[in-house]
């Protein structure tokens, strides 16, 4: 199983990334053009303003101190305050990461539960047509942009039929649940729900895809092992051989691919957010791109990194959970 | 570049199988659209003409509400009208708000979306190749060093920092005269097309990793090769065994990986374009960013460049399949937008 040194080792591996990836960050701000301080203040300041402003935001100091200054606040969660808000970015992302992990959420589980049975189905029908259909909507799946199949839905679903609400995030799951739980009220619930499935099947379907092919070629492979033929030689009942032997074996490289997708899942929702107006971290970032609200940019990369760091840890330790034979030292 | 047994082995998977054939045809679709835009296009793309404005698609009929704006002195008079517009042949894709024709933009923009696919594959695939059988020949430290690199990079998702730099730096756009104005053959159409700069550089620069973890690993492999030990023996230079013995082994799977890697750039270019971090303002993003405002009335604005990236990247993912069945090396086939 799992040995500490090993989660110690990994522990401190994720680190040096972190490191690695705010330092990047960090030089990416130092070589950019355009100053904070044109962004801080009018064009007409006059130089003494312009200084104090710079002064104020520690610019005049030796880079190598600006450097210190930055690692220093990133370690006590100080991401410094935004440009344009005033409000202190980690504040801000904190009010703005609910909704986004939410919507993440919802996409991968909705990707796994449809994705999964699919590619079973698709392997043990294999070259009989559900397995065409299984193949040919996600190669559908995998080649359409999110973007694009959000506007469709919206344009289908939400305007022609009149179903779910075109944008917003109506009330956060926390909420609903609390709702339901106290006060015995499902209406937050179906709201959170009215609001959320039209974005997370955008998100989502992509990623449902990358696992229904993923499956499908786990699956054959396993399929042709012997131990199956000897589970159906001893006669197990099929469902047993085909969901807790064959698809336990083959989960191990889609847990993988869910850990590598977090990126996919990031990336992709800031597209989504745009498209359905979600009140996440995704536009929250893109209006600090237009604003060029650097503080707001540096420290969205500094949690994007952090989780994905963090994501990945987890994945390799479930590994090590689901094969016991994978030695990962 | 193939050997007689890879040529057989390709000509093979693409009689025994439909998909090859179906691939084939969207890809030659698009290119050859692409190339010969200002010939095949019936319109010019960038031509506004309000008289035909939301035009529906030839044989479809649509209620379309218009807003003409008159001023009366200093008063502003909006009147609003619907009328009942139905699509012509001359239009066979219908026409946006601006009188813009669908088709023409459509056969224009396949030039972006191919253009930033393979130059940004062609750069990813130069980079990422030298270092990845740099990394694996020598291992160590230097083989070390690369894969935390590689990690810092994967740690921030390619679109979110693809974003973050086109925001800072500018979004870099490229006019390249066309070649079928310049010679005169079709002097009515726009005289450049603009090609998104920034975006082709970012694209490459985050793609390259993908090329360089395919490329160690093959390097990995082979340099404990009994013929590669043996040139090392005979005193041949690390750059001679790198560029005879390992490229030539590492091509095959790094083909298949460029062809899913030009599908995943021809998603990106429309996803920053959507965006509005291009700087192009002819390309599929733009016009289905362009065609949202106006999806309750005039839907074939964003509904057909969105089709045509489908078929785009339909096209590439097959042929992606096709060098994958046919060549079987051992290439992960996931991973559109990272």
């Amino acid at each position: 199983m799992v040995s500490g040194r090993y989660l110690v080792k990994r522990f401190v591996h994720g680190i040096l990334v972190v490191w690695g990836a705010i330092t990047l960050i960090f030089v990416l701000r130092h070589i950019s053009p355009g100053s904070p301080i044109n962004v801080m203040t009018p064009p007409t300041a006059s130089p003494e303003l312009r200084e104090r402003v710079a002064e104020e935001l520690g610019l005049n100091q030796p880079i190598y101190v600006q450097y210190l200054d930055y690692l220093g606040g990133v370690l006590t969660g100080d991401l410094g305050n935004s440009y344009v808000r005033g409000a202190p970015v980690s504040q801000l992302l904190i009010d703005r990461a609910p909704a986004t992990i939410e919507l993440a959420i919802a996409a991968t589980v909705i990707a796994l539960i449809i994705a999964i049975p699919l590619g079973v189905i698709s392997a043990t029908n294999r070259d009989e047509p559900l397995d065409y259909g299984a193949s040919l909507a996600s190669l559908l799946g995998i080649s359409t942009p999110n973007f694009w199949l959000g506007l469709m839905l919206i344009m289908v679903v939400s305007v022609q039929i009149g179903f779910f609400p075109t944008s917003g995030r109506g009330t956060g799951f926390v909420a609903a649940v609390q709702l339901l739980v106290f006060e015995m009220d499902a209406g937050g619930f179906v709201t959170w729900f009215q609001h959320i499935i039209l974005p997370a099947i955008t998100l989502g379907t992509y990623f449902m895809a990358l696992i229904t092919r993923l499956t499908r070629s786990e699956m054959l492979e396993e399929l042709e092992q012997e131990y199956v033929q000897v589970c159906r030689a001893k006669g197990l009942p099929e469902p047993l051989v085909l969901y807790k032997h064959a698809l336990r074996n083959s989960m191990l490289p889609v847990v993988t691919v869910v850990g590598l997708q977090v990126g996919y899942l990031i990336g992709g929702s800031i597209v989504v957010e745009v498209v359905f107006s979600w009140p996440g971290v995704g536009n929250l970032i893109i209006d600090a791109l237009t604003n060029s609200d650097w503080m707001i940019i540096q420290g969205y990369l500094i949690l994007v990194s952090v989780s994905w760091v963090t994501v990945n840890f987890f994945v390799d330790v479930t590994y090590t959970v689901l094969d016991p034979t994978v030695s990962l030292e | 570049m193939f050997s007689k047994r890879t040529l057989q082995s390709l000509r093979d998977v693409f009689h025994r199988s439909l998909l090859p054939k179906i691939g084939l045809i969207c890809l030659l679709l698009v290119v050859v659209s692409g190339i010969f835009a200002p010939v095949l296009a019936p319109h010019d793309p960038t031509a506004q003409n309000s008289d035909i404005s939301n035009q529906p698609p030839v044989m479809v009929s649509q209620d379309v509400t218009e807003e003409t704006v008159e001023l009366d002195g200093l008063e502003q008079e909006v009147t609003q009208e619907t009328v009942t517009k139905t699509g012509t042949l001359a239009y066979p894709l219908g026409t946006d708000p601006l009188g813009r024709d669908i088709l023409s933009r459509i056969i224009y923009g396949a030039r972006v979306s191919l253009v930033v696919g393979i130059v940004s594959t062609l750069l990813a695939f130069m980079l990422g190749t030298a270092f990845g059988l740099t990394s694996g020949y020598y291992g160590g430290w230097v083989d070390d060093l690369f894969m935390r690199l590689i990690e810092v990079r994967l740690s921030i998702p390619g679109l979110v920092l693809a974003i973050a730099i086109i925001g800072i730096f500018g979004s870099l756009p490229i006019p390249v005269p066309d070649p079928f104005v310049s010679l005169g053959i079709t002097p009515d159409m726009p005289e450049t097309t603009v090609i998104p700069g920034a975006i082709t550089l970012v694209i490459a620069v985050f793609s390259w990793d993908h090329f360089a973890r395919v490329a160690r690993g093959e390097a990995l492999s082979l340099r404990s090769q009994n013929y590669v030990q043996a040139a090392k023996a005979s005193g041949a230079s690390s750059w001679a065994i790198i560029r005879r013995h390992l490229y030539p082994n590492a091509l095959t799977p790094v083909m298949v990986l460029a062809t899913i890697r030009v599908a995943s750039a021809i998603i990106l270019e429309s996803v920053l374009s959507f965006l509005g971090f291009s700087g192009v303002t002819l390309s599929w993003g733009f016009d289905i960013a362009f065609g949202r405002e106006y999806m309750g009335t005039a839907w074939w604005v964003a509904l057909f460049p969105g089709l045509a990236i489908v078929v785009a990247v339909i096209g590439v993912n097959l042929m992606g399949d096709w060098l994958r069945d046919a060549l079987d090396p051992d290439v992960d086939a996931g991973g559109a937008v990272e």
